[in-house]
């Protein structure tokens, strides 16, 4: 057993599990969507991105690449949040927490596909 | 499946950037450190309750803490932001600092260390290259050894605005030869040249690689060179340096188009002397270095006995000269490898060769010197040429005295033996080479040159001389095709007969006259050597001139713009624009007839 791979899929798939839990509910409801659950989010997809960074395989550029969509969605929704409470200080109305939990959405896509990719990878290449 | 892997592993390091993925790999630790720290500095200064102005209990918002500590990790510190702290927070903060501090410090210095790495600077510094010769969208020469030879090829090359790329070993002469302040931009990649992975990197399998030069100082190497290039770009034109006759010979097997070795060019342009005088002078103006200065005068030789010193490489590739030409000729060498070698070439002549060093005076004495008409010091070692030419001019002032320099550092030591004829065997082979690029055409010309007589030889000098000021003449080639000379090209398409004579016009002032003149005449495989005025011009033809630079700009008016080339055959322009060509149709197509065309 690789310890190395252990953490690499341990962050991947706690990027997926997380961003799930922060994604499902109520689209418009603030009360099902905890902004520390989205701060989680943010931070395990950083770590999970950078862990694949100079990954040398054949799937590794895809997979950087699918990481990094799923930071620019997380990023834009926390944005967005940022804005909605400390700028424009409207508070999350219900346009804003849409937008918010449909971004995040995106990112689960992103790192659904991550998954897959990993998965194909370990099956396929016997790494 | 399993023995693919490693080409793919290969492929996808051409892909990704090297340099990028070093530092991406490197720096993964650092990152997830420093991410791990920033969100625990983040989540502590969330969770600890504080109190706001009001003495309302408050709670930091993600937004805030971020803030926060971006300032503080990042040492700036702005102060305790938005409200004042309590002291539970600013316990939280304490350990904030140092952590994030140490975490900066940690990734900064894997960083500084990745950068100081030598693997990591090489990759850089291969990556720089590697960008800069693809940057390179015209056509370019690869120059390996950047030693005396090399840097004289590359100054001449870019003075024409030729681009070049250059590979040497050692970065000392990377410092003793500046490449910064030519013409053109030059890459250069500090590694052995004689590795066809390196030569790849400089670019040998572009198409744009038009030739490569080997000139490093070491024949093996020239050779590795010559045939990692034949193999990997077989267009491509090869140059190679030699010394030995047994690399030069292994150069030849596998089709270097050209390979210089010094003392037997040399050897050559001796011959020219003591053939005649004036087309050695010939060949100095048209193969010197674009700004040397040139020689008015040409060389005084009288016919007589000569004294050869040393009979090493270069010394034998003079005795054969001397032997053609029929000149009597003594050989002083205490060499007893020497004086072997010559008994086995030339058994007839044993009384052509003294065991003397040829350095003392007794030596030059046996020789004869007082009645010699000519002096070679030929040895390896400038020291003894010196003295050997310092003890011959005291003994025989009037000799004349040729001197082979080893050492460019000499230079100042040689001018002031004032030797008449000084040979630099690394200047010797950058002149060949530099025309072997430049003007492949001169080379043809001197061959057949070298068949003419006497009187044409001074007719030619006094013809350069009227044409050429202080300085080196230029010598350029031009092709009648469409490409470099459209406006002529379109003048033949209409029936017109063009002579050498109608380009001597200034395109400025129809009463004066370019001062050029053409040397050497190619019309398929016809040449012919100083063409006369009325040589009619065809498509395809080559023609070489020899003149100053501006003739030359001139020129190319003529032979690239319609107007300029109507001018000085007398002929009246045609409108160029569509305007004027659909109101005055009428009016040239009269003209179009009469010229016997369309």
């Amino acid at each position: 057993m690789n310890s190395e791979k252990v953490l690499f899929s341990f962050f991947m798939i706690l990027a997926l599990t997380l961003n799930f839990g922060f994604f499902i509910g109520e689209m418009d409801d603030p009360q099902h969507h905890n902004v520390y659950e989205l701060f989680a989010v943010i931070i395990v997809n950083l770590i999970a991105t950078i862990l694949k960074f100079g990954d040398r395989s054949r799937l590794g550029p895809m997979l950087l690449a699918t990481s990094l969509v799923a930071l620019v969605q997380l990023i834009s929704a926390a944005l967005v949040w940022t804005f909605a409470v400390h700028v424009q200080e409207t508070g999350l109305t219900s346009d804003t927490m849409v937008l918010i939990v449909s971004l995040s959405g995106g990112a689960v896509l992103a790192n659904i596909i991550s998954v897959i990719l990993l998965m194909i990878e370990t099956t396929m290449l016997r790494r | 499946m399993m023995k693919q892997e490693p080409e793919k592993q290969e492929t996808s390091e051409e892909v990704i950037n090297p340099v990028i993925s070093m530092i991406m790999s490197r720096m993964r630790v650092p990152l997830i450190i420093l991410i791990v720290i920033y969100a625990t500095s983040m989540l502590g200064m969330i969770m600890i309750p504080g109190v706001d102005d009001q003495g309302n209990p408050w709670h930091m918002s993600i937004f805030h803490a971020f803030y926060y500590v971006s300032f503080t990790a990042t040492t700036i510190g702005f102060g305790e932001i938005p409200y004042a702290l309590n002291d539970a927070q600013r316990l939280w903060v304490i350990c904030t600092i140092y952590m994030t501090v140490i975490a900066w410090i940690n990734a900064i210095g894997n960083i500084l260390g990745l950068v100081q790495d030598p693997v990591f600077r090489k990759t850089r510094s291969e990556n720089k290259f590697k960008h800069q010769v693809s940057m390179i969208h015209e056509h370019f020469y690869l120059v390996c050894g950047l030693g005396e030879t090399g840097y004289e090829v590359i100054k001449a090359l870019t003075n024409e605005h030729y681009r070049v790329v250059v590979i040497e070993e050692d970065q000392e002469s990377l410092l003793e030869n500046n490449i910064y302040d030519l013409q053109e931009f030059v890459p250069c990649l500090i590694a052995d040249a004689s590795v066809p992975r390196n030569l790849q990197l400089a670019g040998i399998s572009k198409n744009n690689c038009d030739g490569v030069i080997a000139a490093t100082a070491s024949d093996e190497t020239n050779l590795k060179i010559a045939i990692s290039s034949k193999l990997l770009h077989p267009e491509v034109k090869v140059v190679c340096r030699s010394d030995l006759l047994s690399y030069e010979e292994n150069m030849r097997s596998f089709n270097t188009d050209f390979v210089v070795n010094p003392y037997n060019t040399f050897a050559d342009i001796f011959s020219m002397l003591l053939h005649t005088t004036s087309l050695h002078l010939i060949f100095d103006w048209l193969t010197g270095a674009p700004d040397s200065q040139i020689t008015d005068e040409p060389l005084k030789i009288n016919y007589g006995r000569w004294i050869l010193c040393s009979y090493g490489r270069f010394g034998r590739a003079l005795y054969q000269k001397f032997l053609e030409h029929d000149v009597e000729v003594t050989i002083l060498d205490s060499n007893e490898e020497a004086y072997r070698n010559f008994k086995q070439q030339n058994i007839d002549q044993l009384e052509d060769i003294i065991p003397a060093t040829g350095i003392d005076e007794k030596s030059l004495n046996k020789a004869g010197i007082d009645t010699a008409v000519g002096l070679i010091a030929g040895g390896g070692d400038d020291s003894n040429n010196l003295s050997t030419i310092m003890t011959a001019r005291q003994m025989n002032p009037d000799i004349f005295v040729v001197a082979r320099q080893n050492l460019r550092d000499n230079s100042e030591l040689f001018k002031k033996v004032k030797a008449d004829l000084v040979m630099q065997p690394r200047e010797i082979t950058a002149r060949m080479i530099r025309v072997l690029f430049l003007n492949p055409m001169l080379c043809d010309f001197l061959k057949m040159a070298n068949k003419q007589d006497d009187e044409w030889s001074n007719v030619v000098v006094s013809r350069l001389s009227a044409v050429i000021g202080d300085s080196k003449p230029h010598i350029w080639t031009t092709t009648i095709n469409h490409k470099e000379t459209p406006a002529v090209n379109k003048a033949l398409a209409l029936g017109r007969r063009i002579t050498l004579d109608c380009l001597t016009t200034d395109p400025l002032s129809s009463t004066r006259k370019l001062e050029y003149v053409p040397l050497l005449f190619e019309s398929g495989s016809q040449h012919t050597i100083m063409p006369d005025d009325a040589t009619t011009i065809k498509h395809g033809d080559r023609i070489l001139f020899c003149g100053m630079r501006e003739s030359m700009n001139s020129m190319n008016w003529t032979l690239t713009v319609m107007t300029s080339l109507n001018y000085v055959m007398n002929y009246e322009n045609e409108p160029e624009s569509y305007l004027l060509k659909a109101l005055m149709r009428k009016r040239f197509k009269g003209r179009e007839r009469r010229d016997g065309n369309r």
